[in-house]
């Protein structure tokens, strides 16, 4: 049984042989976990259970000076975040779509390495990912603040960015379809340590019909759609399953119940994320990361639980908390014993 | 209250910026005197605006625009609380600690802060723990943010520098964001914690003795 099958009887509730896992690294914690398995594959190491595709591939160009530029034009300075950065600059400086150029959903270098991923990690779960896939494209555009008030004082001009934003989404999520892909993730941060960024009325009004076009196209392909959105999100869970939610993500225990929500949504959300990145991992013993790990894979182990760190691993996180986790999860007796 | 404040008090409730500038004229050529367009007008108006956050009925687009708002109508009445000798409630400089950009959330403390009448020093982001230090003496109250588990050993390192350069008893020290927590600030010796930014008004208040 492949490491496909393991997931997708997580994601239909069919108990799985083990809770499957996806961890992903910041480049800090990253260089830790490579210096200490030195020669080794992390891939080999790790075990992951999801392959990659889209986004961070084609995304980004060097721009010097510890900048990048993504496709859509936006500056991003790494020189104190080397994995995402801050945004300089503001590309829409104005709230007028018309002389902005969209870049091409279907440049070929978007597609370039999906086959040969394919072909590599062909055991594993495939997911076709769009970071920053909405309301933050849009504001990354225009600036945070100020996209804030524009729901306010552009509204028009905030239905028409988000729907140019998705009009780019739609025909790359089409292509990505005629792949052998499993789910397509939507990235898009709404949250706060409390509650939404823009609140469920905005919310609704400019973001909901949006995404519902998207995930549309998704559900209608007959994968499954996931999204990653940070911070206090819950309360959109029902709204999002009736558009075509199957997966979400980070799951974060600071600001969400995970212990209630996993029984209360099952047979129709699933979780992907969960292990405290905020308290455990970088603040706690080895024994509270083995603990915490064994808790969440015995909420999942029925299905509907994919384990990770409810972000990529940060570099505060102590090296011999990562292999904690990482030893917990490949000690389940139905991974050691797969066929 | 006099109807020209209250129309100040909607316009900063309902974001209106435009409005404001001709509305804060109108109170003063009515011989309102500028401390009570500032208490009764703005601070009241923002302080509403806290507590509808709090409440869950504003989100961040609400209070920006009601803080924008506000800021239009400062920016006509600053040289006549001058000339009035009115005091600001206090003086805080902020900033996001060293190895943090993000800057909404200390924005937003900002404007909550200068609503309730604060002098605001705006050190910007990535703030290094020597430089909130070197501007301790011209303020009353140091207001940090962090966003990340991994920049919030600076804020102890501020509070660190604060007492290497002799100058910890002279300013208090309040701090905030997604994962500080009240046990840090006292782990940390920080006078003050604030859950969000319309609770770091009650907080600042509190510790600078207004």
């Amino acid at each position: 049984m492949d490491k496909r099958t393991v997931m997708k009887m997580a994601l239909e509730w069919k108990d799985p042989p083990y809770v499957p896992w996806n961890i992903n690294f910041t480049i800090p914690s990253e260089e830790r976990l490579r210096s200490h398995f030195r020669g080794q594959d992390l891939e080999e190491v790790v075990q992951n259970h999801m392959v990659n595709l889209g986004y961070d591939i084609y995304f980004y160009h060097d721009i010097g000076n510890d900048c990048v530029r993504d496709v859509f034009g936006v500056v991003w300075d790494r020189s104190v975040d080397k994995d995402i950065g801050v945004v300089k600059g503001q590309v829409l400086a104005q709230p007028i779509l018309k002389g902005y150029n969209f870049p091409d959903p279907l440049a070929p270098e978007v597609f370039a390495e999906v086959s040969d991923r394919l072909e590599r990690f062909g055991d594993r779960y495939r997911i076709f990912g769009i970071g920053f896939s909405l309301y933050e494209r849009a504001w990354t555009l225009r600036g945070l603040q100020t996209l804030l008030m524009d729901f306010y004082d552009n509204p028009r001009f905030v239905h028409e960015l988000l729907n140019g934003i998705a009009d780019y989404n739609i025909a790359q999520i089409r292509e990505s379809l005629k792949y052998d892909i499993d789910a397509v993730m939507f990235g898009d941060d709404w949250g706060q340590q409390h509650g939404l960024q823009m609140g469920p009325r905005l919310w609704h009004e400019f973001i909901y019909p949006v995404l519902k076009r998207m995930y549309g196209e998704v559900v209608q392909a007959g994968r499954k759609v996931f999204i990653h959105s940070c911070g206090d999100v819950d309360e959109l869970f029902d709204d999002l399953v009736g558009i075509g939610l199957n997966c979400f993500n980070p799951f974060q225990p600071e600001v969400m119940d995970v212990a209630t929500l996993i029984p209360r949504y099952q047979g129709r959300l699933a979780f992907y994320g969960g292990m405290s990145t905020q308290r455990t991992l970088p603040y706690g013993t080895v024994e509270d990361v083995r603990q915490e790990t064994q808790k969440l894979l015995e909420l999942g182990k029925s299905g509907g639980y994919i384990f990770s760190p409810a972000h990529d691993v940060p570099k505060d996180v102590p090296l011999e908390n990562m292999l904690a986790f990482i030893d917990e999860v490949q000690h389940q007796p139905g991974y050691l014993n797969r066929s | 209250m006099e109807p020209v404040l209250q129309e100040i008090y909607d316009s900063i409730l309902n974001g209106d910026a435009k409005a404001m500038e001709a509305k804060v004229q109108a109170a003063l050529k009515a011989g309102i005197n500028p401390k009570d367009i500032l208490d009764q007008g703005m601070v009241a108006a923002m302080a509403d605006v806290g507590q509808r956050y709090e409440n869950g009925e504003f989100f961040v687009p609400e209070m920006l625009i009601s803080a924008r708002a506000m800021q239009a109508g400062l920016a006509v009445l600053k040289p006549h609380l001058r000339e009035a000798n009115v005091a600001p409630s206090g003086k805080v400089a902020i900033g996001t600690v060293k190895g943090d950009l993000h800057d909404i959330g200390k924005n937003l403390v900002g404007m909550m802060l200068e609503g309730a009448g604060f002098e605001i020093m705006d050190l910007g982001t990535d703030v290094d723990p020597e430089k909130f230090a070197s501007v301790a003496d011209q303020v009353d109250v140091i207001a940090l943010s962090a966003l990340l588990t991994t920049t919030m050993p600076n804020m102890k390192a501020t509070i660190e520098a604060l007492q290497r350069t002799g100058k910890r008893g002279k300013v208090k020290v309040v701090i905030g964001g997604a994962p500080v927590t009240e046990a840090y600030a006292q782990q940390i010796g920080a006078d003050g914690f604030a859950p969000d930014a319309s609770r770091a008004v009650a907080v600042t208040r509190a510790l600078s003795g207004h």
